[in-house]
């Protein structure tokens, strides 16, 4: 499976900066970028050289209005590299339709891992009311499962809270995040890269975040897996999780913001692994070893 | 030595000499119109009776069509209306579910490969409303083992049968949102956007490599020919950029039997495009150099929005009439005037396709900044479609210099649901001003944006003489011209739009020998009767060029 991400937002939200975050703390992973915009890119080439296995393709362009396979063939693209990427990351134009674009996330093979939707946070009330972009801007808002309030340091902490309030608000079904510079952990941009490697975001910077895992031996059925999924605390911003036994296909549990989702994959290793993020602050570890306890204990029957 | 053509009627679209009798020709250049002593004089001449009955007029430029109406017809046709074909003949409309199984049944005994999959094209579920859903179930009817795509005329929606979604591995628990289902949640087997279509990979890449093949060129140029079409814009393709696809074209426009001159506009902001628009401009410029007689390069096009029966046109209030809004713009416009500049400052035209009124607004006011800006005073930029235009637009436009080419197919293909689910009543009568724009002295042309309908400036006239819809509405009679004003946008202001009017476009001495042959006169016969006018053929450059069939 590989996973695949969208990151949206309109032109000086801090999508790029995000990205080129994104591409300077991804240590380990493979990425493959795929820039879904007209004109230049403006990734810093000196992060792409220096990690190992990210590439960037530039698919030039909307798909929306090309109304071709470009898109699809550029991901193929991608992954017919000898070395082929884990995880896709777009980079979708100022205008683009991101749910559409997502849509490629979930063709056989892939797993989409999430919609990030970056706003600056000083021209949002301009920008949900523009007249030609405010409609596509809420589209895009309300796709995100993580919409990221960018470039807070440079409003006041009042207006702050009144722009988080009302996103959270009009998207109940995102989760909102300030953030400055576009940093935040990739662990919760990105997913959980393995859910065998928890510690993915034990760098100091992000001591406002918290992580929660759960190992057993044993697999667990499809009904309970989906039962712990849909019980997931609304503090839970990400959690992954994979249930295998010795042989046969294997369950994926993925959530972000209000999304979850399980799944089949072909293989994962043996055994019941769950990793969540939160913020330190909301994220009730005690809650969550409960629900776990309670769903995967072998005397509930399900 | 020269050719004298006499002919019933010759109407030349130049002023100063509106008609004649007779058209002299020296090496595919006009040498005059006139009564026969008026030509005479140029020297030794052949007198060619073959036009002697037919109506003359100067040949028709399309200013928007898509090589694509020869590559969608390299496979079946399945639209609601009839389709000319490159031979002369008509694919006859499919006005039922019925008759498309049945005629899907024809074209599967007729595949001698069981395993080849079958592709048709062009159904489009808006004149289907009334009906559910066309599904998987439908093509099953045609085959369950053969595999079925059928793709829509809107191009964002394919329909495909059982076998088609099987050999993909396309099956219910694939969480694609554009995978239509029915209640039970199960494939109903509709493929929404490129997403969900790539889903049958095969059968949409061939649907996309069908507008790239020669034949498409061919076909093209044969549809074009039938329709009493001389020259003709491919307006948006990548063609340009791919030294395999110029070779094509130049090598099919240069054979000698090509009926057709073809002017290119490049989309540049498309996948594959170049990043860098200034570098583009110039290569634009520079492949000008490489023009030839029937291959040229016109400028760029940006598609700034959707279509407004997909209802993804940008509509200013009041939006749309009913339906869901899913307006969008597909330019971002803080960059718009930086992307145009290159091109507007290398003198290269620019189309932008604008099909909501809000969308519009944007175009307009970005040339507004980018003429204060790079001042042109003979820029002739067009909004192309421009199906909403209002009043205040078309002053405003009059006021830039900005040309309009108009839809006005629109009024006849899809004028009812304008009227009935899109717009509504009045902005449906409002379509495709032609009147207001005379009125206000905006430059406009019509169009057909082939594939989307059928190549055929008859037929464009036709709609903008009389704008009668199928279920027999006049939409908007105030906004109805005269034939000869029709004519006039089907051949002189098109060249115009083109920067083309001082070779091609009337019929003067000097300029290229281009007619349209026609068997009756456009502007006497009964104007209803305009779209039905029989094309002998055109003369290209002095040489005939007879019709199909
Ligand atoms: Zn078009």
């Amino acid at each position: 499976m590989i996973a695949f991400t969208v990151l949206g937002g309109y032109l000086g939200a801090g999508k790029t900066t995000l990205l080129n975050h994104i591409l300077s703390h991804c240590d380990g992973r493979r990425l493959g970028v795929l820039v879904n915009d007209f004109g230049a890119i403006n990734i810093d080439a000196s992060l792409v050289a220096n990690r190992n296995g990210s590439r960037i393709n530039l698919t030039n362009g909307c798909v929306c209005c090309t109304l071709s396979d470009g898109f699809s063939e550029a991901i193929e693209t991608l992954l017919a590299d000898p070395n082929p990427p884990e995880h896709i990351l777009v980079e979708a134009s100022g205008v683009a339709d991101v749910r559409q674009l997502a849509q490629y996330g979930r063709a056989p093979g892939m797993s989409l891992d999430g919609i990030v939707v970056v706003v600056d946070a000083r021209t949002l009330p301009a920008k949900v009311n523009d007249k030609y972009v405010g409609t596509t801007i809420r589209r895009q808002l309300a796709a995100g499962d993580l919409i990221l309030l960018n470039k807070t340091d440079l409003i006041g902490d009042d207006a702050c809270r009144d722009h988080l309030a009302w996103l959270q608000r009009e998207y109940p079904l995102s989760r909102v995040l300030p953030c400055r510079n576009a940093e935040l952990p990739v662990a919760l941009l990105l997913g959980v890269g393995s859910t065998r490697e928890p510690a993915a975001m034990s760098h100091g910077e992000h001591e406002h975040y918290a992580t929660w895992s759960f190992t057993s031996e044993a697999a667990v059925t499809r009904t309970r897996l989906e039962r712990f999924s849909q019980q997931l605390d609304p503090s839970v911003l990400r959690a992954k999780g994979t249930s295998a036994a010795a042989t046969g296909p294997a369950l994926l549990l993925q959530a972000v913001g209000t999304r979850r989702e399980v799944s089949t994959i072909e293989h994962a290793p043996a055994g019941t692994y769950l990793v969540a993020i939160g913020l330190q602050d909301q994220l009730d570890t005690q809650v969550l070893d409960r629900l776990a306890a309670d769903c995967f204990s072998p005397a509930e029957s399900g | 030595m020269n050719t004298i053509y006499p002919a019933r009627k010759i109407i030349t679209m130049n002023p100063s000499n509106p008609e004649g009798t007779h058209i002299a020709v020296r090496d595919g250049m006009i040498l005059g119109v006139g009564p026969l002593e008026d030509l005479t004089g140029w020297g030794d001449y052949r007198l060619d009776t073959t036009f002697a009955d037919k109506v003359i007029v100067p040949g028709f430029v399309e200013a928007h069509a898509h090589v694509m109406a020869g590559g969608m017809l390299q496979h079946p046709y399945v639209g609601y209306y009839d389709r000319p074909l490159p031979d002369g003949s008509i694919s006859p409309g499919i006005r039922s579910y019925d008759a498309l199984i049945e005629r899907l049944r024809e074209i599967d005994a007729a595949m001698t490969d069981p395993a080849e999959a079958l592709l048709a094209a062009g159904f489009d579920p808006i004149y289907f409303a009334d009906q559910p859903r066309l599904t998987r179930h439908h093509l099953d009817r045609v085959s369950t083992t053969r595999p079925i795509y059928l793709h829509h005329a809107s191009g964002h929606l394919a329909t495909a049968n059982t076998a088609m979604l099987a050999l993909n591995g396309v099956t219910a628990d694939l969480r694609v949102e554009g995978l239509g289902r029915d209640a039970q949640g199960e494939l109903d087997g509709e493929l929404r956007e490129p997403a969900a279509m790539s889903l049958c990979k095969s059968a949409f890449r061939e649907i996309q490599r069908a507008n790239m093949t020669h034949q498409a060129i061919h076909y093209f140029g044969a549809l074009a020919n039938n329709a009493g079409i001389t020259t003709c814009t491919d307006l948006g393709g990548l063609s340009i950029l791919s030294e395999r696809s110029l070779e094509a074209w130049r090598t099919i426009t240069s054979e000698d039997s090509f009926p057709l001159r073809v002017v290119q506009y490049n989309l540049p902001a498309m996948p594959g495009a170049a990043a860098d628009f200034d570098a583009l401009a110039d290569q634009f410029v520079a492949l000008r150099h490489t023009q030839t007689e029937r291959f040229r390069f016109g400028g760029v096009k940006f598609v700034l929005d959707g279509s407004i029966q997909g209802f993804s046109a940008l509509l200013n209030p009041p939006g749309y009439y009913r339906g869901e809004d899913h307006g969008q713009l597909l330019a971002v416009p803080d960059q718009l005037k930086a992307w145009l500049l290159p091109f507007h400052r290398a003198g290269l035209s620019i189309h932008l396709h604008c099909n909501g009124n809000r969308t519009q607004d944007l175009a307009i006011e970005t040339i507004e900044q980018l003429l204060k800006e790079v001042p042109a005073p003979d820029h002739r930029h067009t909004i192309t479609h421009a199906q909403l235009t209002t009043q205040a637009q078309l002053r405003k436009m009059a006021k830039l210099g900005l040309c309009a080419n108009f839809f006005t197919n629109h009024l006849w293909y899809w004028g009812d649901q304008h009227y009935e689910i899109t717009v509504g009543p009045e902005r449906a009568n409002a379509l495709e001003p032609c009147a207001s724009a005379l009125r206000e002295g905006v430059s406009f042309s019509f169009h057909s944006d082939a594939g989307v309908t059928p190549l055929g400036p008859l037929h464009t006239m036709w709609c903008a003489v009389n704008r009668v819809t199928p279920k027999g509405r006049i939409l908007g009679p105030a906004e109805r011209i005269t034939p000869a004003q029709a004519l006039k946008a089907a051949t002189i202001d098109a060249a115009y739009q083109l920067h083309m009017d001082a070779e091609i476009g009337s019929l003067e001495a000097g300029k290229a020998a281009d007619f349209t042959i026609l068997e009756d006169d456009p502007l006497n016969v009964d104007p209803m009767a305009i779209r039905d006018i029989g094309v002998w053929g055109t003369v290209l450059r002095g040489r005939p060029c007879k019709a199909a069939g």
